[in-house]
């Protein structure tokens, strides 16, 4: 990984040394899973949830997006789709919809920065 | 890393390829790491592999969650036997007090921080590794003091029978004799009727109490025990004592008055002379009054007498003392026991003749000695 790519996925809120230690300094397995975060079901699933009003599959949703946001280090998306998680599971729908914006922007970025 | 730990192997159970790979990576080096999709799976990685040394176990899961392939292997005893690490990324309250109750023992966040996991799952599995080295020892030594308190039964049994052979020496009779009656003793209530209602370890009891009938003979002057002619009516009167005698002297020894075969071997020494029809020594008993298993020593010590060689006489052959003895010229005995040694006198016979052989290999080595 290249100074410029690894400056443009900080930007986008991703701690890229944390995410390598977590896969013990193995950057290209590392690299391997982010690339692939596109092409992760769970966004999609939680907009659709959340269009049709189904919290416990919004819910669930959030949760496995969460999981690998923290897996990867994606800061700013882990942060916001804890948050929608939280309101999820006290059954706050309304809350979890309004919080859905900032949720979907750090994820643009994310897919943004990795290209 | 030692190869006892290398052999061990991990359980990861997510059904995240992620959580699986970052897991598995922490882990691979040290350990064989096995991988399930979900609780169903991951107890069926339990069945294949049951040596499984640490589980790590997502929450949410399809099919079978975390909660409740751990309820299963509670039930199953299986995490008393190996720890399991729940690893979720919501530690709710609930949950984790759930978890700890069915055994769990530590609750890990996700996102993992490596060197955190490795070292919370370490220190548990090496608690583990601890209580299943502590428990090995335990199981050790104890064999070792079931070895020791053997080894002791087995050398003090060894001075009752040195005992008994040294007495048997004086009247010319060999060592083998209390041997052979032992193992007479103990064939006849092991394969007869003569046995009912004793339980092999006291037929075992009772053989070793049939080491000491002649103990009393000790008491006995050599003249007495040893005069090749016919005793006269005042030596015979001596000669009898040796059954007194005998109970008296094991009354004497504390180790044998509180060992579990002294009852026996009381009885044995003071009633092996005794007759079926009253018409022994020293009290004249009658029939069953005299225990079945003194009345079997009795014909076992008659019939060893007659197919052994003594300063007196030649040994008679098997047939012709199991006649005698069925003839009434050796006593009068209960005819039930008269039976069954009939019955095993085969057996006995050979039980003698292995006796015999083991006394003369005995001899010749002692005499080969330069």
């Amino acid at each position: 990984m290249d100074d410029a790519k690894r400056e443009a996925l900080k930007a986008a809120g991703i701690d890229v040394e944390d995410a390598v230690r977590r896969f013990m300094g193995k950057e290209e397995l590392m690299m391997k899973f982010l690339l692939r975060f596109g092409q992760d079901p769970n966004f999609g699933l939680l907009r659709q949830a959340l269009e049709e009003g189904d919290t416990a599959r919004a819910y669930e949703a959030a949760h496995a997006l969460k999981g690998v946001a923290g897996n990867l280090s994606l800061r700013v998306v882990f942060a916001r789709s804890s948050e929608l998680v939280d309101s999820l599971r006290a059954g706050d729908l309304q809350q979890a919809k309004a919080g859905f914006p900032a949720l979907e922007e750090s994820y643009r970025a994310v897919l943004d920065a990795i290209g | 890393m030692p190869a006892e730990t290398k052999r061990e192997s991990i359980l990861i159970v997510d059904d995240e390829e992620m959580n699986r790979v970052i897991l598995s990576t922490i882990f691979c080096e040290e350990y064989e790491v096995l991988e399930a999709e979900d609780g169903v799976q991951g107890l069926e990685a339990l069945a294949m592999h049951p040596h499984v040394s640490a589980v790590l176990l997502d929450v949410i899961m399809p099919r079978l969650n975390g909660i409740e392939m751990l309820k299963q292997m509670s039930e199953a005893g299986l995490t008393a036997k190996l720890p399991v690490f729940l690893i979720t990324a919501d530690a709710a309250d609930d949950t984790m007090r759930e978890a700890y109750a069915m055994g769990v023992m530590d609750v890990i966040a996700k996102p993992v921080v490596p060197y955190v996991v490795h070292r919370r799952v370490n220190s548990v599995m090496e608690l583990f590794r601890a209580r299943r080295r502590l428990s090995a020892e335990v199981e050790r030594q104890k064999d070792q003091l079931l070895r020791q308190t053997r080894e002791l039964a087995d050398m003090s049994m060894g001075m009752v029978e040195a005992l008994a052979a040294a007495i048997e020496f004086r009247s010319d009779e060999s060592g083998s004799h209390v041997r052979r009656i032992r193992g007479m003793t103990r064939h006849i209530l092991l394969h007869t009727e003569m046995g009912k209602g004793l339980s092999a370890e006291e037929i075992d009891l009772v053989s070793v109490g049939a080491i000491t009938h002649d103990v009393g003979k000790i008491a006995i002057p050599d003249a007495v025990l040893n005069k090749p002619g016919r005793l006269t009516a005042e030596e015979f009167e001596l000669m009898k004592t040796h059954t007194l005698r005998g109970a008296e002297l094991l009354t004497h020894i504390p180790q044998m008055r509180d060992h579990l075969a002294f009852r026996y071997a009381y009885d044995i020494a003071l009633h092996h002379h005794e007759r079926w029809d009253g018409r022994g020594y020293p009290h004249g008993l009658k029939g069953d009054e005299t225990p079945p298993w003194t009345q079997v020593v009795a014909l076992a010590d008659v019939y060893d007498a007659l197919v052994s060689k003594r300063c007196y006489k030649e040994p008679y052959p098997a047939a012709v003392a199991m006649e005698m003895i069925k003839g009434g010229q050796c006593g009068v005995f209960n005819p039930v026991l008269l039976r069954c040694f009939e019955q095993e006198e085969p057996a006995l016979a050979a039980l003698f003749r292995q006796s015999k052989k083991e006394e003369e290999l005995l001899w010749t080595m002692q005499k080969e000695k330069p």
